[in-house]
């Protein structure tokens, strides 16, 4: 005879040792092609965020204000241009070898000769591994923004590349796998298609039961797919590029919405090496006629969130020198009809290129507006869509760079240094950050002396000053200060992104994985 | 003339087809006074009335910048037909001359142009007319150029079929006997022949260079905004699917009605001048 | 030697010329543009000699011909050269899409010869009569609008509207199957997992009918003219004085013949159906090699481009002497001749 109770207590017992104690957990993003996985390669949002999540860096920003906190490092001095870092002596790598001041000697060396990314922000730099946990960096010039600038060096686990590959920087290696002791590791990469990484249980912090078990990031989704994706329940997290009128319905439809501001900011920039915009006075005029007001609006997600706010002058709110809100950019047009007719050069002869980016769709419709604007004026233009490589291959010459480009660009480390050097030192001319090809005395003097003053409010005086200087020359149309949004599922919940208190002022960091909470 | 009346009347769908390619030439020619907003096909932009489902104002709703898509579409009628007529006035002939001689003359003349026709033929049509785009700038003249280029070849190949075997006729023999040329045979006494199916083929081509130019444009190889062009129009609203369908459907919608009626048209010509198909 | 295998050298023989020749054309146009191919693949940051040692590499700086030598030379060892768009070898990348597209189109191809034919024979059966008118028009509705318009109204109806089939993909992120032959159709039955099978059928089925609609509407006009060309043959009179039935004289007597013609046309559809895909691909985000070409096309990357449009030529080619060798097994005339000859 059966015993039911035994029976049934058996049963019990069993279900109860079947099931999990929670299910994996998967999270879904995903990004504009192509992921770049070499650390020492990354320069795009979505190198970023591979890079963020799968390598250390030796600082990190401060959560919720200014300045920085060790990461990897534990603690760093400095003495005028040399930085003594001490590391942390508990950091495994993923492949199990301990992180010692040698692994950070490779990785800087390792980007300056590879000399690719965001490589020119170590130049000039030189390290050694004082002993296992210390390391000094020594600067040609002082820098004030290196601390900063570390934010940008991921290190990379030397023996495991030199023993995985036989080149002695192990390229492709690393463009296929990860070495990095970060709290995600790579379980699959297709850079064109998807990267799938898993949560790594020897981090060095500890990385909460909450964050995601699995991260896909997923490559060059049609917004009208993220759309229904997320709808459908299916994807979590959309990338920034999602046209705001898809970032409202998703709004409309209960998704969340999350912001991250990066210190960045969308320009315009012209080519003041190509005529008619070689004239300063044609230059003004097209700054005045451009309808700030609508751009702003167009990019309007909702009545609370935007996915930008009006620009005050050539450098974002919230950064050193940046104007006050009393001096919001706007239109005038008869300002700018005075400043035409000041110009040297004939309206009716001119045709204005105006390109914008093929992978931002967005752009589409500030060229249109900047073109109606441009017809109020009498002026002509033509509207020109270039997918990125062919653009940034356009800009390497000033004669091939068109009139206007439209770009977002952010500071890389979050210091205005990195947003501004680039972009109008004269001896930076040609990149994608620089389409301007500008030389001018003046601005030189104030980015040098924002780079060497030694106090914030030398700082904050130089550039006060390349503010009002850019202003006067207008190489630059400023279109309006960035935020970026992403519509995300309700499954999960980015503090980082929502949280002023938590945010990182650093584009990326905000999809720091461990950091995220998996509701669901 | 009567029998071809009887004919389109005995066929309602060839009549059909006939509305509504003038409907389109109509709208296309008269696009300035038929469009209710006449300036929207060029650099204009009206955000207040952005992104607008269709409703009184915009019959078929307005785009992401405020832009009447009736109006547009009308106006990119225009640059369609534009470039249909271009391509044609210059692929027919072109293809029609080669595909002459290459029939007629025959001998290693006639191997090595059908050759060079094979070439382009087996590069599937979109291909190579997106290869080319590829290349070069993405206006209208290229990408009429582009089509052009891509097409002759059916002509050459329908004419070197025709010519091929209207050679051994009678007419042709009694006319090389009679001392004529090598171009009068082949244009006064061959083409003629040919004259029926190279006109057919060039009204369902119509329809068919549409097609092909506004793939290209979807795919972003043609005409450039604030140009209006269908396939540039059906490319941009896909992106905010299903949200703003009207985007997307009316443009669409505008290309099938378009192709259709000449397709019906030329079905209806091919058999008034009763060609083999 | 039997005719048949004569035919099928010769076929051969010329599309090889053919193919040089395209690939001559292909080669002149990619280099004639404007850019500096080293310097887009590397990327913003590069410095001018990491730009000079990959234009030496790549042989931008010799004359036409010698390039052309050269693509040739790698050609024949296989080596198609690295993409600058995805940093990898663009043999990897055609050996990745390229059967996500020859699934699609194979499909599609399908649908088109299992729908299209007996639609024509329909139409032909009951010609002039109102079977006849409808089959005729829809036909030419379906010819009527580009891959890309149907794929748009396909995907609006039954993918958003009424969510039967899903919108993106080849198959459910889920799922992890091995790839073997890039076929997920077969690698899905080899490994075994239904499911996923059911699956990926599931992801092809919309943009394969997208991508087939014109080329149904194709094949029912050709077939029905065609067998309707048949009909008013006097043998068919005859069979008809006989009194056989009217579905039997459609199958045995009428089909047949209208068969060979219209293998032709079909086997000039599956090109079109080629370059139809590039259409239907963008709207589904199919990861298929004709959304690779349009991407490589864009960025000016020569390698893949030459790749991409060889591979599409070749798979032309096959299609077209598949075509004409089952024209030739189907014809009496040249099987007889063949025996002949032998």
């Amino acid at each position: 005879m059966i015993n039911k109770t035994a029976f049934a207590s058996a049963l019990c017992a069993a279900t109860l040792l079947a099931t999990p104690a929670f299910a994996e957990t998967v999270l879904r993003i995903d990004e504009v092609a192509v992921g770049e996985l070499d650390p020492a390669k990354a320069s795009d949002y979505a190198d970023s965020i591979l890079m963020f999540n799968v390598y250390d860096t030796l600082v990190l920003p401060q959560q919720g204000g200014p300045g920085h906190v060790p990461h990897l490092a534990a603690s760093w001095e400095v003495d005028g241009a040399t930085y003594t870092v001490k590391l942390r002596d508990d950091v495994k790598f993923q492949s199990g070898n301990a992180m010692t001041a040698a692994d950070v000697v490779y990785s800087i060396e390792r980007m300056q000769a590879l000399g690719a990314g965001l490589s020119y922000l170590f130049a000039g730099v030189s390290a050694e591994a004082v002993d296992d946990t210390t390391v000094r960096f020594t600067l040609e010039k002082p820098y004030a923004p290196f601390i900063a600038s570390l934010v940008r060096l991921p290190i990379v686990d030397m023996a495991h590349v030199k023993a995985s590959s036989d080149t002695e920087w192990g390229e492709e290696f690393l463009s296929a796998n990860g070495a990095g002791s970060g709290a995600y590791s790579v379980k699959s990469h297709n850079p064109q298609e998807e990267t799938v990484m898993s949560k790594s249980d020897s981090y060095f912090l500890s990385v909460p039961d909450a964050a995601p078990d699995t991260v896909r990031m997923r490559y060059g989704l049609e917004a009208a797919t993220v759309r229904t994706l997320i709808a459908q329940g299916e994807h979590d997290i959309a990338s920034q590029w999602l046209p705001p009128e898809v970032v409202q319905a998703l709004a409309k439809d209960g998704s969340q919405l999350l912001t991250e501001n990066g210190t960045g900011a969308f320009y315009f920039k012209m080519n003041t090496t190509k005529a008619p915009l070689d004239d300063v006075n044609c230059r003004l005029a097209l700054s005045h006629a451009f309808d700030y007001g609508t751009a702003v609006k167009m990019i309007a997600i909702n009545d609370s969130v935007s996915a930008g706010s009006p620009a005050t002058g050539a450098i974002p709110v919230g950064m050193f020198g940046a104007n006050g809100s009393d001096m919001v950019m706007a239109q005038d047009m008869e300002k700018a009809k005075e400043y035409l007719a000041a110009c040297k050069h004939d309206a009716a002869d001119m045709n204005i290129e105006v390109s914008w980016i093929a992978e931002v769709p967005l752009e589409e419709r500030f060229a249109l507006l900047m073109q109606s604007n441009f017809t109020q004026l009498g002026i002509k233009s033509e509207i020109k869509k270039l997918p990125w490589a062919l653009f940034a291959e356009q800009v390497s010459s000033p004669e091939n760079t068109p009139h206007i480009s439209q770009l977002f660009v952010n500071a890389v480390t979050g210091d205005p240094d990195t947003l501004l050097y680039g972009m109008y030192h004269s001896s930076t001319p040609g990149t994608w950050q620089s389409p301007e090809y500008l030389n001018d005395a003046k601005v030189d003097e104030y980015l040098e002396a924002g780079r060497t003053a030694s106090n914030d409010a030398g700082r904050e005086a130089a550039y006060k000053s390349l503010n009002t200087r850019l202003l006067e020359i207008a190489p630059t149309i400023y279109g309006f200060d960035r935020q970026s949004v992403f519509a995300a599922s309700n499954r999960v919940s980015v503090p980082a992104l929502s949280d002023p208190d938590k945010a990182f002022g650093l584009d990326g960091l905000g999809f720091s994985f461990r950091l995220m909470e998996m509701t669901e | 003339m009567i029998r071809a009346l009887r004919i389109l009347a005995a066929n309602p769908m060839s009549l059909i087809g006939l509305l509504l390619v003038s409907i389109i030439i109509l709208a296309a020619t008269f696009a300035p006074l038929l469009a209710p907003y006449p300036t929207h096909n060029g650099a204009i932009v009206d955000f207040a009335y952005a992104n607008k489902a269709p409703n009184a104002r915009n019959w078929m709703g307005t785009d992401l910048v405020g832009r009447d898509i009736f109006s547009r579409i009308l106006y990119a009628f225009r640059i369609s037909l534009t470039l249909g007529v271009v391509v044609l006035a210059i692929a027919a002939p072109v293809g029609t001359a080669i595909g002459l001689l290459a029939g007629y003359v025959g001998g290693w003349v006639g191997a090595v142009l059908m050759r060079i026709v094979d070439v382009f033929l087996s590069i599937p049509p979109l291909v190579l007319a997106i290869a080319m785009m590829g290349v070069l700038e993405p206006t209208l003249t290229n990408a009429m150029l582009a089509v052009t280029v891509m097409w002759w070849p059916w002509y050459a190949r329908l004419v070197y079929s025709i010519a091929r075997a209207e050679r051994e006729e009678g007419y042709v023999l009694a006319a090389e006997v009679m001392g004529a040329g090598t171009p009068h045979i082949a244009f006064r006494e061959i083409l003629p022949n040919c004259l029926p199916a190279i006109v057919t083929k060039m009204t369902l081509d119509m329809g068919f260079v549409i097609i092909i130019a506004s793939s290209l444009s979807f795919l972003g190889l043609g005409v450039q905004p604030p140009t209006p062009d269908l396939g540039s129009m059906v490319a941009e609203g896909a992106r905010y699917l299903p949200d703003s369908w009207w985007l997307t459907v009316f443009p669409g919608l505008a290309i099938l009605v378009a192709v259709f009626g000449f397709n019906l048209l030329g079905d209806g010509l091919r058999e008034i001048l009763e060609v083999d198909e | 030697m039997p005719a048949v295998i004569h035919l099928l050298l010769r076929r051969l023989g010329i599309s090889f010329v053919v193919l040089i020749g395209v690939s001559m054309l292909i080669f002149a146009i990619a280099r004639v543009i404007p850019g500096d191919p080293a310097r887009i693949a590397l990327g913003p940051n590069a410095t001018t000699e990491q730009i000079a040692k990959l234009r030496t590499a790549m042989h931008l700086d010799e004359s036409l011909p010698v390039q052309y030598g050269h693509f040739i030379a790698d050609v024949s060892r296989g080596d198609l050269g690295i993409s600058l768009y995805t940093n990898r070898p663009v043999t990897k990348d055609i050996a990745q899409f390229l059967p996500a597209t020859l699934e699609l189109v194979l499909l599609a191809g399908l649908i088109m010869i299992a729908v299209g034919l007996p639609l024509g024979m329909l139409a032909a059966r009951y010609r002039e009569r109102w079977p006849d008118h409808l089959i005729r028009v829809l036909a030419l509705l379906t010819v009527s609008a580009p891959g890309f318009v149907w794929a748009v109204i396909l995907m609006l109806l039954f993918a958003f509207y009424l969510p039967l089939f899903p919108i993106a993909g080849r198959i459910t992120d889920s799922f992890e199957i091995t790839r073997v032959t890039g076929f997920l159709t077969v690698d899905t039955l080899l490994a075994g997992n239904l499911e996923a099978f059911v699956d990926v059928i599931h992801h092809l089925i919309l943009p394969a009918i997208a991508l087939s609609l014109s080329g149904i509407g194709q094949a029912a006009r050709l077939t029905r003219a065609n067998m309707v060309e048949t009909y008013k043959k006097p043998y068919i009179e005859m069979a008809q004085a006989y009194g056989f039935f009217p579905s039997k004289i459609a199958r045995s007597y009428a089909f047949k013949p209208s068969l060979i013609p219209s293998l032709t046309i079909i086997g000039l559809d599956f090109a079109a159906m080629l370059g139809n895909a590039f259409l239907v691909e963008a709207v589904f985000a199919w990861p298929g090699l004709s959304r690779y070409g349009v991407a490589v096309i864009l960025r000016k990357d020569l390698n893949a481009i030459m790749g991409t449009v060889l591979i599409i030529a070749i798979t032309f080619l096959i299609v077209n002497i598949i075509v004409d060798m089952m024209i030739a097994f189907l014809n009496p005339r040249i099987r007889h001749s063949a025996r002949g000859s032998a």
